[in-house]
């Protein structure tokens, strides 16, 4: 009978990973904590400012696409619960908005648009908002810093 | 004989928790949004509490396409505004600043000059009370009002 020898025993290597599932769920907790969905996912090059105040959770959002984008100058918009969908009219945004205040006179609407938007197009929705008697609008932007 | 009773072990099966867990986390990292959430506010007058606002009482301050400023008729550049207004402040507080753009202007070029306004209180110790932006539509209609083409 073959004895083995002290060292000639191998010791497998292991990783320990008992405390991989409390860092896993301490990642999970936060996520949700956290999870905001994105309703709108044009993606675009907000302008930059200083003053940035948090906009309300479940505005509804209205974006103008780059002028870069294909198709340029998209005009989407979103109840702030439902993912966006492109609207071709400034009447469609009016009967938008118009349709959201009936059901909350308080509701805010954020306009989201890049930084190389024509003033034209985003003076059209403003119009529009106006129109539909709309309090509250959120001009989203990007933190501005020292550099830019 | 006595037989023995074998004493079974209840156990939850756990070798798919990390799956699991890991796909959540995959998940909530790719959907989840955290910087695109603030910006500058404003909030529209009602119909019944909208002063009307004559040119000759406000300041006007006006963007031009391609980022240039007027205030007032005269060119300025940004961080000339504030020290403008301050001194039309001193003499009425209550005065409105009226921000016109460009439609050729850039939207960026807009939010950089109202972001300036919205910072009066740090900069020049005042506060603007009315920041008016009205709409290409509301200038024409009260062009029209007092007749001019």
């Amino acid at each position: 009978m073959a004895i083995i020898r002290g060292r000639d025993r191998k010791d497998a290597a292991a990783i320990f990973t008992a405390s991989m599932a409390d860092i896993v769920f301490l990642l999970i907790v936060f996520f949700v904590l956290t999870y905001k969905v994105e309703v709108d996912r044009t993606r675009m090059d907000l302008p930059d400012t200083w003053i940035r105040i948090k906009v309300p959770e479940k505005a509804a959002v209205i974006s103008i696409s780059p002028p870069d984008a294909n198709p340029p100058l998209t005009i989407r918009v979103s109840t702030g619960e439902e993912m966006s969908l492109p609207v071709s009219t400034d009447e469609e945004i009016v009967t938008f908005a118009s349709t959201e205040v009936a059901r909350n006179p308080n509701k805010e609407f954020i306009v989201k648009a890049d930084d190389m938007v024509p003033y034209e197009r985003v003076d059209a929705v403003l119009d529009a908002l106006k129109q539909s008697k709309v309090k509250f609008i959120y001009l989203l932007s990007d933190q501005r810093t020292v550099e830019n | 004989m006595r037989i023995k009773k074998k004493d079974i072990q209840s156990e939850i099966f756990t070798g798919s928790m990390a799956d699991i867990s890991f796909l959540l986390i995959i998940f909530f990292m790719i959907t989840s949004a955290f910087s695109t959430s603030r910006g500058l506010d404003f909030a529209l007058p009602e119909d019944t509490d909208t002063p009307e606002i004559k040119q000759e009482d406000s300041i006007d301050v006006h963007v031009l396409r391609g980022g240039a400023i007027e205030v007032d008729g005269e060119g300025r550049p940004l961080e000339g505004i504030l020290p403008y207004i301050a001194e039309k402040l001193k003499d009425n507080p209550d005065k409105p600043v009226i921000l016109r753009t460009d439609p050729d202007a850039s939207y960026g070029d807009m939010i950089r000059v109202f972001d300036e306004l919205r910072q009066a209180p740090d900069k020049i110790d005042m506060e603007i009370k009315t920041i008016s932006i009205p709409t290409r539509r509301e200038i024409e209609n009260l062009w029209s009002m007092l007749g001019i083409q």
